[in-house]
């Protein structure tokens, strides 16, 4: 019986055929790396993202190797970055750093946004559900996530888990609203109450119906949200909350470095720096997508 | 590089100058802290933050000298001791009295004691005063202080903040509030308010001519106020003085006391002498940690010196005994125990069964690997530290599993028993402490975290502390001393150094090593 209806979000707004997304997402792509500064954006994720990924043969020193004798000596030949308070080389703490803080940030985004999506849609779907949810949706907003990361941290215990924790959890609430709102957009819908009609189950109606025609509202605000996910889990690195020693996070290592300031500045501002040029791709690329998924600003 | 050290040096020129033009505060002096207390009430703590403080509102019977060693006339103008060493009687000074205008009297003596031996109070430090038998008061300026047993460190811990002299009526009128919204002593200063984690305010105690020999100035002091802030963070406390709004403090960051005796703004003075250990203890009932060779191992991996340089910036002695060799029945045999040597730490955990290793390196052993949990402080120099010293480790094939705790629960995590190391900076005044405190095994669970329990090392200890002469004393506490450091219960790192700084402006203003702060009376500091 379901089969006869076509999935709108399969169709697209614009009415096409079952064959189109590929072709969509190539002319989306296109449209993205028309934009030079995305270009740039994407070309910095991702160089940043593949050295991440292959930390193990692209770093040039073991990131938890001490050498007291080398310890704070700046820039050179043999070590790119410098090293840092201990004599460990910086460039392969700062390519192992950014493979957990852009570990921390993807977990936030995807987990929070999984969550904060299931809930918006129960909430838009199930209006009996829709005012409990949407209260402690409130009442997690209430909390900044910096505070909601200190009180876990300091329930769970400091580590790279009690991080993604909490940026888990201040993701939820906003991903929540923004997909409960998509989501009574679409419930008003025709092909809503055509689905009703043909007698499809309310599962059916939930992912094939709402949850994919929401899909990309939510993805563009999670791209959005990235930047601001790795702000923050870097804000608890760096408040100690984070990776614990000798494990290398960029906010952490930002903080190993501020009490040599005056001796050895590049210990504090090659991480920060690093946090900067993630957070700051992020955005633009988040920023690019928008333009070209959202159709009002494509109008 | 150079520019930006061409830029400190200039900030720190322009501080000078801002701080020379701006006039001081009249007749107050003002102090910046590191960190506040949860109350000041000195015998309810072993939190040193309190200690300063007690010491500058209360007195004791007898002071701390210069050297770290010698007991002399406080509130006790003479004592003696009986043939037996159970009998100490002390003549009172009578021309003593409290902030409040009481007369100090013997009965004063008898209630601070009792009032710390009572279960009641949950005086931590309650050793200290020794096993009291009884306390007697024949006349109004006499007291007879008995023990049960010979205490040959009883003069010198009486010295200590939470020996100090309390007054009945204060002690009482204020309830569970004592030490939170004032407490009355005989010492120089006296309190005023308290808004915790920000400021304690302090006057001057006019009355006061009491003050210790070893000060030229008997009192009062030399200001009327004394105001001190709570600036916890390093850089905002290092602007401050460099700025010329604080006078004093114990807590110049010290990875720029360089920059600080170089800056024409400030005087830097070291405690000298100074007894601060920092240590790493072993919990020796673990089963990773139990088997001595594999202590022994990581003792000897490090190389303390290269650790003092690089992590301290040469701003402490590299320790290789548990007691400062300057420190009263320092054990010269044991000097030579802890010989670094990375290869005879890798032999040593072979020996132990740790033979194989891991893809990353770490030594594994029934499967299981050599990952012992250590718990340390997340303030000042313990996280640097630790993890320069879990570098070295990881060269031997010992992961080091650090758990960083906020200093206001770390003492709650050090009670249990789930760690395998732990790390402190234990200030102290003589051998004999450093092994009644921490090796007797009447001592555990806390403060014999290590759980180390040896009747040859408690009857060391009995023997040192029941001495009746100064030779029997320092052989007991050297005795325990080679017996409990050739154990490898624990790695000595450094001996922490202690400043006092001030501006420039500030004169007098000694320092002294008690507890791990330099102010103790300030009779002599003035403008």
């Amino acid at each position: 019986m379901s089969a006869v209806i076509t999935p709108p979000a399969a169709a697209g707004p614009a009415g096409a055929t079952a064959a189109a997304p590929a072709e969509r997402r190539s002319a989306l792509a296109v449209r993205l790396m028309r934009d030079p500064v995305a270009l740039v954006a994407a070309v910095v994720l991702a160089l940043v993202v593949l050295a991440a990924l292959f930390a193990p043969w692209v770093a040039p020193y073991d990131p938890y190797y001490t050498d007291l004798p080398k310890a704070m000596q700046g820039p050179s030949a043999e070590h790119w970055l410098g090293t840092d308070n201990t004599g460990r080389d910086m460039l392969s703490r700062v390519i192992y750093g950014t493979r957990n803080t852009l570990m921390m940030g993807a977990a936030g985004v995807l987990i929070g946004g999984a969550l904060g999506t299931l809930l918006g849609i129960l909430a838009a779907f199930y209006k009996r559900l829709d005012p409990w949810i949407m209260r402690i949706v409130d009442i997690l907003l209430a909390f900044p996530a910096i505070l909601i990361g200190l009180a876990v941290a300091a329930i769970l215990g400091s580590g790279l888990s009690a991080v993604i924790f909490a940026l888990v959890v201040s993701t939820v609430p906003d991903v929540a609203r923004v997909a409960r709102g998509a989501a009574v957009g679409v419930m008003g819908m025709e092909f809503m109450e055509a689905g009703r009609a043909v007698g499809l189950s309310n599962r059916a109606l939930i992912w094939r119906y709402l949850t994919l025609n929401c899909i990309s509202t939510i993805a563009v605000f999670l791209t959005l949200r990235f930047g601001q996910v790795i702000l923050v889990g870097s804000a608890l690195g760096f408040l100690g909350m984070g990776a614990q020693p000798p494990e290398a996070e960029l906010g952490m290592m930002a903080a190993q470095g501020r009490d040599f300031l005056f001796m050895a500045p590049h210990i504090a501002t090659i991480p920060s720096l690093a946090i900067f040029v993630i957070v700051l791709a992020a955005n633009l690329l988040g920023d690019a997508v928008r333009d070209v998924l959202d159709p009002r600003l494509q109008q | 590089m150079k520019i930006l050290e061409t830029a400190a040096q200039a900030a720190m020129l322009a501080a000078t100058l801002f701080a020379v033009a701006v006039p001081a505060q009249a007749q107050t002096l003002n102090m910046a802290k590191a960190l506040d207390s949860p109350h000041y009430d000195s015998q309810r703590t072993t939190w040193s933050p309190t200690s300063d403080v007690t010491h500058m509102i209360q007195d004791t019977l007898v002071a701390l000298d210069w050297d770290g060693k010698t007991a002399i006339p406080l509130l006790a103008k003479s004592w003696t001791m009986s043939p037996d060493g159970k009998l100490y009687t002390f003549k009172l000074r009578d021309d003593v009295q409290f902030c409040s205008g009481k007369k100090f009297t013997a009965a004063d003596v008898i209630y601070s004691f009792n009032r710390q031996r009572d279960p009641a109070t949950r005086a931590p430090y309650a050793w200290r005063a020794g096993k009291i038998k009884e306390l007697r008061a024949p006349d109004p300026y006499t007291v007879e202080y008995e023990l049960t047993e010979p205490y040959s460190d009883l003069l010198v811990q009486l010295t200590m903040f939470n020996n100090s002299i309390h007054n009945k009526d204060s002690v009482d009128a204020l309830g569970k509030d004592y030490g939170v919204k004032g407490i009355d002593g005989t010492g120089p200063w006296c309190w005023v308010s308290w808004q915790p984690r920000t400021e304690l305010l302090l006057k001057r105690h006019d009355a006061y001519r009491w003050g210790p020999a070893m000060y030229k100035n008997p009192g009062p002091v030399k200001f009327e106020r004394l105001s001190i802030k709570i600036i916890p963070e390093d850089s905002s406390r290092l602007a401050a003085m460099m700025s010329g709004r604080f006078d004093i403090t114990t807590h110049f960051p010290t990875q720029f006391i360089d920059q600080a005796k170089k800056s024409p703004a400030l005087n830097v003075e070291e405690a000298k002498p100074n007894f601060q250990l920092m240590y790493f203890g072993f919990k020796a009932t673990r089963p990773l940690v139990s088997d001595k060779r594999v202590r022994e191992a990581m003792n000897i991996a490090i190389n303390r010196a290269e650790l003092v340089k690089s992590v301290m910036l040469g701003q402490a002695e590299p320790a290789y005994t548990y007691i400062d060799p300057n420190a009263l029945d320092f054990a010269p045999s044991t000097k030579g125990i802890i010989k670094e040597d990375v290869a005879r730490a890798n032999r040593l955990l072979d020996e132990a069964g740790w033979s194989k290793k891991g893809p990353d390196g770490i030594r594994i052993k029934d499967g299981e690997r050599l990952a012992p949990v250590v718990f340390i402080p997340q303030v000042t120099y313990f996280p640097r530290m630790t993890e320069a010293i879990q570098g070295y480790m990881r060269k031997i094939g010992v992961d080091w599993k650090i758990t960083a705790l906020e200093s206001s629960i770390m003492p709650g995590r050090l009670t249990g028993q789930d760690f395998d190391l732990w790390t402190v900076t234990v200030p102290y005044l003589s051998a004999g402490e450093l092994m009644n405190f921490y090796f007797d095994s009447a001592q555990m669970p806390v403060p014999n975290r290590m759980n180390w329990k040896d009747p040859a090392t408690d009857a060391a200890i009995l023997k040192g502390r029941t001495a009746l002469t100064p030779a029997e004393r320092t052989a007991g506490n050297q005795l325990a001393q080679e017996i409990v450091m050739k154990e490898h219960l624990w790695i000595p790192v450094m001996n922490a150094r202690m400043y006092q700084t001030t501006t420039k402006k500030i004169k007098g203003a000694r320092a002294h090593m008690l507890f791990q702060y330099t102010f103790y009376k300030g009779l002599d500091t003035s403008l």
